[in-house]
């Protein structure tokens, strides 16, 4: 396996698990009524 | 007039009482003697709800209200201290017997699955050491039966109105799981191939659905005294025994005893094989023990690591059951106690981790994860750290004069809630990298995908973590309340999916991997330490525990219904709490030694008088 | 050493370790419910309010929620009865009060005629409320207590009480003040009694959360005194949170006041 691969390899990993985190922290929020949340306003 | 009804009245309670102090004895004798009179043991406990249905009144009867004066007094104990105790050793037995059936069943399952009959000795093996202690859980329920209706008659007469004939389907399936439990030992050798087998693994299921159900069954009792269901206001029942019992933290209760049960079960018989160990004297016998000593800590810490989930989850009813009740037990008087619960897992963590890394020495093949030990070591003492800095708490005038005002004034960032959170959720995270770096040191992947599995390996724990510290960091000081609790949900889904992942990951990239050398036995003497560390520090937390679970309730046998009115009707002190945990502790602890003790005392045989 | 000396010193050694941080926390003992009688003929408007005081943090368990941690409106830091006001004016009040009293009464025995907004069960929007209503289990107040809260929270931002004394009920059967304090003989007893030494360094004892009071007269006059006494945050010592209670001026009778400044002016 060449080096050019294993870059490769370990950018598309670390995408992936980043966006399925996200998804899955919108998922956790939302099931709970409540939005992501990422511009700091303060609810209610 | 008046005392001929206060004589009918004890006479009626003092029968009623008896009768079931008899049923009580009866369970306690036939413990040991099941077989043969389990029919005319079901005649009796017949006899004896017909006997107690007679009594039952016609219109709803809520519950008594007692003064001091309704409470027996005898001799100058404290009727609380010997509940206390007697309750306590028997939950700790019986939490034992219920759980070593549990993993038994699973490594005989094991062994019948990969023909290999180390496992099936050592199921047979843990099962001998619990069999001593059902006797002991038996004997202890009894007494604990005993004390209650001796200390607490009119509580006890309440709460058989209440449960009613549940309790004597409680009796018949303990009758139940001693004849199975007997079967399951005594038939291990007789059925132990080809088709036998599985009559054998059957019995070993059976014997588990009934103790579950006992447990669950059981657990109905001290759920309803918290938070009680089926009845009304006044403590009348109006509803049937299935909506008594299923009260709102039923479920909760259920599975957060069933999951700690299996882990302190695993740390007992871990303490068993580390004494074996250490007292072992050839080469096999410490190949065998630490083997087995492995194989409970990985039992203890498994099951050990989704527990604080569990709790989340029962603590979370608690307070959308009583908001009043969650708060008297997170941010009242019982606060400290999760200082002390902090030290306690803290304990846990780092002996097991220690553990797996003392046990990296088995293989050669470690050499390639020991840099990471440090970093895991650093992580943990400042998780822990954080941990046990003093939380932020609820405090009346008289706790903010013992303490000195309600935060502390360097140390108060880190006292509160999302600071824990993020550091034990890291604590759980590392404890299981080092669990996964231990199973992974005697192996190498062989799959053509093992580099793109072990970049998404990393790339799960780097981003969990990222996600833990940020949804703490972010929602906990950023923004408002209603983000501190959505965001612990984040860190707990985070942290699951890391143990999920990594579970996965390593049982399909390490299929048909290269199994490099390792030999049990060479392990240090020091390691087995942690292995008696566990179960210490297990049996500690789950008295701890106890305590808060059974104090929320403050003066109040059952919650909003029942008034306490003993002259112990207050919430102890911590100082107090924690030396009657120590008591129970080390009482638990020469129990344990001396089931050990009996245990092996089977496999010693008295050579023949030699003739001369 | 054999084995079993071995582990068993080491599991015993460990159960102490446990045993000695439980003890060496702070230790506090939860309360026994103590009903006691108040005679409702000697009760005075003054006691009456103090009876409500106690009650709040007491029995009542008012504090448990509605303190200064966000979980319920901090009811001891608002002005309950211009709150009141508010809250029957707001367009979303659908309960049958019509002046602060009965809205306050109402707010207590069924608070979930109007949640305030935010403060609502978790998902139920603000149309549930999480408080218990204080006349039922487990909480269980009593008529004239809840009208003592009532008359406590008016008095406290010095309102007008507008809740009668209780005269016509028979000698009810309620919590009494918490042993309404004796007033203090002397200034050591009066810190004693108001916990200065929490925070303070006085007398013999040692705390490093306030200023120290052992040298105090060296850098305040008497009148600065009284003043960081009465009204603590008029001038906050360089390097220490102003968290002193304000209320020692309500708390304090004028003679135990003059005592503790009396001995405070001679520390030097």
């Amino acid at each position: 396996m060449n080096s050019g691969n294993t870059v490769v390899i370990w950018l598309l990993s670390f995408v992936a698990v980043g966006l399925f985190f996200y998804g899955l922290d919108h998922l956790v929020m939302s099931s709970q009524g409540l939005p992501l949340n990422l511009n700091l306003t303060p609810v209610q | 007039m008046r005392s001929g009804v206060a004589e009918a009245k004890f006479s009626n309670r003092l029968s009623r009482w008896m009768l079931w102090l008899l049923a009580v004895v009866l369970i306690v004798g036939l413990a040991n003697l099941t077989g043969i009179t389990l029919v005319d043991s079901v005649h009796a406990a017949e006899a004896v709800a017909e006997e107690a249905s007679g009594h039952l009144p016609e219109v709803l009867k809520g519950a008594p209200e007692l003064t001091a004066g309704d409470y027996p007094k005898v001799g100058n104990s404290s009727s609380r201290s010997v509940v206390w105790i007697l309750a306590q050793m028997h939950l700790f037995f019986a939490a034992f017997v219920l759980a070593v059936p549990l993993f038994v069943f699973v490594i005989e399952f094991v062994g019948v699955k990969t023909r290999d009959s180390r496992y099936d000795d050592m199921a047979h093996e843990f099962m001998k050491v619990s069999m001593t202690a059902y006797s002991i859980t038996a004997l202890l329920g009894g007494t604990l039966a005993f004390a209650l209706f001796l200390l607490y008659p009119d509580f006890m007469a309440y709460m058989l109105e209440v449960f009613g004939s549940q309790v004597l389907v409680y009796a018949l399936l303990f009758f139940l799981e001693s004849a199975v439990l007997y079967m399951y030992y005594y038939s291990w050798y007789a059925l132990r191939y080809g088709n036998a087998k599985y009559v054998h693994l059957s019995l070993g299921l059976l014997l588990n659905v009934v103790g579950t159900t006992l447990l669950v069954v059981a657990n109905a009792w001290a759920t309803f005294m918290m938070a009680p269901s089926g009845v009304d206001a006044t403590g009348a029942v109006t509803g049937d025994i299935w909506e008594i019992m299923r009260g709102p933290l039923w479920n909760p209760v259920n599975l957060h005893r069933f999951i700690a049960n299996i882990a302190f079960g695993g740390a007992i018989v871990g303490a068993y094989a580390a004494f074996k160990f250490l007292s072992g004297r050839t080469k096999a016998e410490k190949a065998h023990y630490d083997w087995m000593g492995y194989t409970s800590n990985f039992i203890a810490v498994l099951s050990f690591l989704p527990l604080p989930f569990a709790g989340y989850w029962l603590m979370a009813e608690v307070y959308s059951y009583s908001q009043q009740m969650g708060i008297t037990a997170m941010g009242g008087i019982l606060a400290w106690l999760f200082i002390v619960q902090a030290v306690l897992i803290g304990t846990i963590l780092l002996a097991s981790n220690y553990y797996l890394w003392s046990g990296m020495s088995r293989t050669e093949g470690s050499r390639r994860y020991q840099w990471m030990i440090k970093y895991i070591a650093l992580v943990l003492t400042c998780g822990f750290l954080v941990w046990v800095t003093p939380h932020t708490l609820i405090l009346s005038a008289k706790e903010v004069a013992a303490l000195g005002g309600s935060h502390h004034h360097l140390l108060g960032p880190l006292g509160i809630m999302p600071a824990k959170n993020i550091a034990v959720n890291l604590m759980l995270i590392f404890t299981f990298l080092s669990f996964q770096l231990y199973r992974r040191s005697d192996k190498v992947a062989t799959v053509s995908w093992a580099p793109a599995g072990n970049a998404l390996m990393v790339a799960i724990y780097a981003v969990a973590i990222a996600n833990v510290i940020f949804a703490g960091v972010y929602y906990g000081y950023f923004t408002n309340t209603v983000y501190k609790v959505g965001s612990s949900v984040m860190q707990v889904v985070s942290t699951l999916i890391v143990i999920g992942a990594g579970v996965t990951i390593d049982a399909l990239m390490y299929k048909g991997a290269k199994i490099l050398p390792s030999e049990w036995g060479k392990v240090s003497n020091r390691s087995q330490y942690a292995l008696f560390a566990l179960p210490v520090a297990f049996t500690w937390l789950m008295a701890l525990m106890g305590y808060v679970r059974s104090s929320v309730r403050g003066s109040w046998h059952v919650y909003t219904v029942m008034k306490d009115g003993s002259p112990d009707n207050y919430i102890p002190a911590i100082g107090h709490a924690g030396n009657m945990m120590t008591i129970v502790t080390i009482l638990f602890l020469f129990c344990v030694l001396f089931v050990f003790w009996i245990a092996s005392l089977s496999n010693t045989k008295q050579l023949p008088p030699v003739a001369e | 050493m054999g084995t079993l000396p071995k582990v068993l010193g080491f599991s015993l050694a460990l159960t102490l370790v446990f045993t000695g941080v439980a003890n060496l926390l702070p230790q506090v003992e939860g309360e026994s419910p103590k009903e006691e009688k108040v005679d409702l003929g000697a009760l005075t408007m003054e006691s009456f309010v103090a009876l409500g005081e106690s009650t709040v943090s007491g029995k009542g368990t008012c504090t448990l929620c509605h303190n200064d941690l966000g979980r319920a409106p901090d009811i001891l830091a608002l002005n309950m009865v211009a709150t009141a006001e508010e809250r029957l004016a707001d367009s979303r009040y659908q309960g049958k009060a019509t002046d602060v009293e009965s809205y306050l009464r109402e707010s207590m025995m069924d608070p979930g005629v109007y949640v305030v907004a935010g403060f609502g069960k978790k998902g139920s929007n603000d149309t549930e409320s999480p408080m218990p209503a204080v006349h039922k289990k487990p909480i269980e107040l009593s008529r004239v207590q809840i009208d003592a809260v009532i008359a406590f929270l008016q008095s406290k931002d010095g309102n007008d009480v507008t809740v009668a004394l209780p005269t016509d009920a028979p000698a009810e059967t309620v919590a009494a003040p918490a042993a309404a304090p004796a007033a203090a003989a002397s200034a050591e007893e009066a810190v004693a009694k108001y916990g200065c030494s929490a925070c303070h360094t006085i007398f013999d004892t040692e705390s490093p959360v306030g200023p120290n009071l052992t040298t105090v007269a060296s850098r305040l006059s008497v009148d600065e005194i009284r003043q960081s006494i009465i009204n603590p945050s008029a001038v906050i010592v360089e390097g220490f949170p102003p968290i002193m209670p304000p209320n020692f001026a309500e708390r304090m009778t004028v003679k135990e006041l003059e005592l503790l400044v009396a001995k405070l002016a001679e520390m030097k």
